[in-house]
């Protein structure tokens, strides 16, 4: 498996950004629920990885951070889920 | 170091999954606004057109139109902008459904621009309702019901434009873009949360 998605909330975050074509920080930490220092921490090691993209712009003089999912990522989290089904075939 | 996870928890990630996929996919913002702006131009560009045909207006009325064009134009970019600033999402059906709005819109233009000889009169209204109704359909095709019915009156709108007397043919088509685009767009910014 994918050692990076085997984190919950770095799976959610992948997982939110799939059908989208860009969100924002904030919209992330909203619907996942989680801190932004906790969110922020796990954004940078999916960027690091080159699984998400960050952007960042100024709309209107204030800031926005935009985030999207990278071809690498989508291929990743593809693979992953299907070993996530793989293992409960087997066990069930 | 590679991890491993138990069923049960490979378990709740797949079922988180699937519910913020479930989630993401309903997420299409037609945007009502656009829909009343474009068809009250719609409407008031087929009537302009016609009652400058029937001779009950000069035909330096059309530039009224083009004004009318701008302002459409003008609206939509201001708009675009505002939207971006509040929203914090956007979905990859959102950008299909703009693309498909911009690009339908923007040959329904060019064929009244660059191919009025073949678009005479009343065929360049009906290209309007034409490009209307693909608009509503794409938005239908996502699970909107209200998009389905003003896309049907839009057509229907059409065929009644083609069986109806010549006098009545643009009060048909404008008819449909009014009921059609505007009616939509007001049911759209009526049952926004």
């Amino acid at each position: 498996m994918d050692d990076l998605l085997l984190s919950k909330i770095r799976l959610g975050i992948v997982s939110e950004l799939l059908a989208a074509d860009w969100v924002a920080f904030s919209e992330l930490a909203r619907s996942l629920e989680a801190s932004q220092g906790n969110l922020g921490a796990h954004l940078s090691k999916l960027v690091e990885a080159g699984y998400v993209e960050e952007v960042k712009t100024f709309v209107n003089r204030r800031p926005l951070t935009q985030y999207r999912l990278t071809q690498t990522g989508r291929g990743a989290f593809v693979a992953h889920v299907r070993q996530l089904q793989s293992l409960l075939k087997e066990t069930s | 170091m590679e991890e491993q996870l138990t069923a049960a928890q490979a378990r709740d990630h797949i079922e988180m999954v699937a519910r913020i996929l479930d989630e993401s996919q309903q997420r299409l913002y037609a945007g009502g606004s656009f829909f009343v702006v474009w068809g009250l131009f719609g409407t008031f560009v087929t009537l302009l057109g016609h009652f400058v045909s029937r001779g009950a207006l000069p035909a330096s009325a059309l530039w009224a139109g083009a004004a009318a064009l701008v302002a459409a134009v003008a609206f939509s970019v201001l708009r675009r902008r505002a939207l971006r600033v509040t929203s914090e999402r956007r979905s990859l059906v959102q950008r299909e459904f703009f693309n498909v709005l911009w690009i339908t819109i923007g040959l329904a233009f060019v064929a009244n621009l660059a191919a009025f000889n073949i678009f005479r009169g009343i065929a360049s209204a009906a290209i309007w309702n034409f490009a209307d109704a693909i608009v509503l359909f794409f938005i239908a095709l996502h699970g909107n019901r209200r998009a389905l019915v003003a896309g049907i009156a839009v057509v229907v709108s059409l065929v009644v434009a083609n069986f109806t007397a010549p006098d009545a043919t643009a009060y048909a088509l404008a008819g449909g873009v009014f009921a059609g685009f505007c009616g939509f767009g007001v049911a759209e910014l009526l049952s926004r949360d």
